[in-house]
């Protein structure tokens, strides 16, 4: 459902996938969609490695 | 030489003391924002999922394909859109399921209220709606936790007829109420909320609860409709004229937490060039490895938000890559870089020779 990003130049992956809609799902505790993966996570599930 | 009778309107009192914001203020006084549904970037239509439908207005379910939603120009006088919510079923409601429309304010535009403290203050809630059932319905308040809760109940006395709804709230003493950038109150409409998340209305308690005891379920009767607008939360114990604000206003008030660079009324993923993000590009100097792009959102957004991007053609998660004055190839690999509150930065990893990028995008930090 998630795949982890490849870091960017700065050298650090900033956001996650969502693969239902290819929505990019920035590092950030405010975003509800981070949330979201965040309780994903928690309940057991991993997301996909970076390509 | 008489040019006609003209009508003046003279103010005759004034009251001493009055406060902007305070409640007796006309300007900024609806916290709901579009409150009449006439916002509609995604132009959403067809079965949500959890999902937003027109601008700020969420619907929520236990159960998909059980509801539909869109857009409608049914409407009552003054008036010229509601939200459309159709039943596609006669669903039997579990206790703890619920199927509601739902607007999550902003701590920031709440927080005046005092609400959590002594000096609480009263809100009054008032919409119109239309409804091809009769009967008691519900909905609540609830803060961003979810362990405050106020039911309320309304009826619609007279099926295919817009009623005019006002209920008034006393502001919770209790409790946790947020006031920041994330969700303060949670304005719910019940459209079919089991037992266990529906309690006695009027009055606070704690716990979860969409709804009231007791309410109408919309989702129970098959084909019925329910349409909404106009609706108002404002300070006061009682209800005041639909507050308008021009359309312009109320699109940047939804672009803190949804904007795209499609055209107003274009749905997302459509195949057009109209309003596509075209990096700059220089002709002959060509990569087929990274190409860089990236701009500056309309409104700053609420929390950094979550974007998605579509090529020239509406292939999803893609870009198109251009050689500029040469070629364009659609379905090209993109990926985000950074993204903040007030622009972004993306990139087509590899490629077709190209010297830029064109994309769509929608950026999303909905609460």
């Amino acid at each position: 459902m998630y795949q982890l990003q490849p870091k960017t130049w700065l050298g650090e992956a900033t956001s996650v996938k969502r693969l239902t809609d290819n929505a990019f799902i920035p590092f950030d505790p405010d975003n509800t969609d981070y949330q979201a993966y965040l309780k994903w996570v928690a309940e057991g599930n991993t997301p996909e490695a970076a390509e | 030489m008489t040019y006609g009778n003209v009508n003046v309107d003279t103010v005759t009192t004034s009251t001493a003391g009055g406060i902007l914001g305070a409640g007796n203020a006309s300007i900024m006084k609806n916290r709901i924002i579009n409150g009449a549904m006439v916002i509609n970037q995604r132009a959403f239509s067809g079965n949500p999922v959890n999902a937003y439908t027109v601008d700020r207005w969420q619907v929520s379910v236990s159960q998909t394909g059980k509801i539909s939603a869109a857009q409608s120009t049914t409407a009552p006088t003054g008036f010229v859109n509601s939200l459309l919510l159709t039943s596609l079923s006669a669903y039997t409601v579990g206790s703890g399921e619920q199927f509601i429309l739902d607007q999550p304010i902003e701590g920031f535009n709440c927080s005046d209220l005092g609400w959590g403290t002594a000096n609480a203050k009263t809100v009054t809630l008032s919409f119109q709606v239309y409804s091809s059932l009769t009967g008691t319905f519900g909905g609540s308040l609830q803060n961003n936790a979810y362990n405050r809760s106020y039911p309320f109940t309304y009826s619609i006395p007279v099926a295919n007829t817009w009623t005019t709804i006002s209920v008034t709230i006393a502001g919770d003493t209790s409790g946790t109420w947020t006031t920041d950038n994330s969700a303060g109150i949670r304005v719910n409409f019940g459209l079919g909320v089991g037992s266990t998340l529906s309690n006695t209305a009027g009055s606070w308690s704690s716990g979860n609860y969409s709804s009231a005891t007791g309410a109408t379920s919309v989702v129970g009767t098959n084909g019925a409709t329910f349409y909404i607008t106009g609706v108002q939360l404002e300070v006061g114990s009682s209800a005041t004229g639909f507050e308008y604000r021009q359309y312009g206003q109320e699109l940047a008030l939804c672009q803190r937490y949804f904007e795209k660079s499609y055209n107003d009324g274009v749905a997302l993923g459509t195949s057009t060039l109209n309003g596509i993000v075209a990096n700059a590009g220089v002709q002959g100097a060509v990569s087929s490895s990274e190409v860089d792009g990236g701009t500056s959102f309309k409104v700053t957004k609420r929390a950094t938000p979550s974007m998605a991007y579509w090529d020239a053609v509406g292939n999803s998660g893609k870009c198109t890559r251009v050689q500029v004055g040469v070629s364009t190839t659609n379905n090209s690999s993109v990926a985000d870089n950074n993204i903040g509150a007030n622009g972004f930065f993306v990139y087509s990893a590899s490629g077709s020779s190209a010297s830029a990028i064109w994309f769509h995008f929608s950026a999303s930090a909905e609460l």
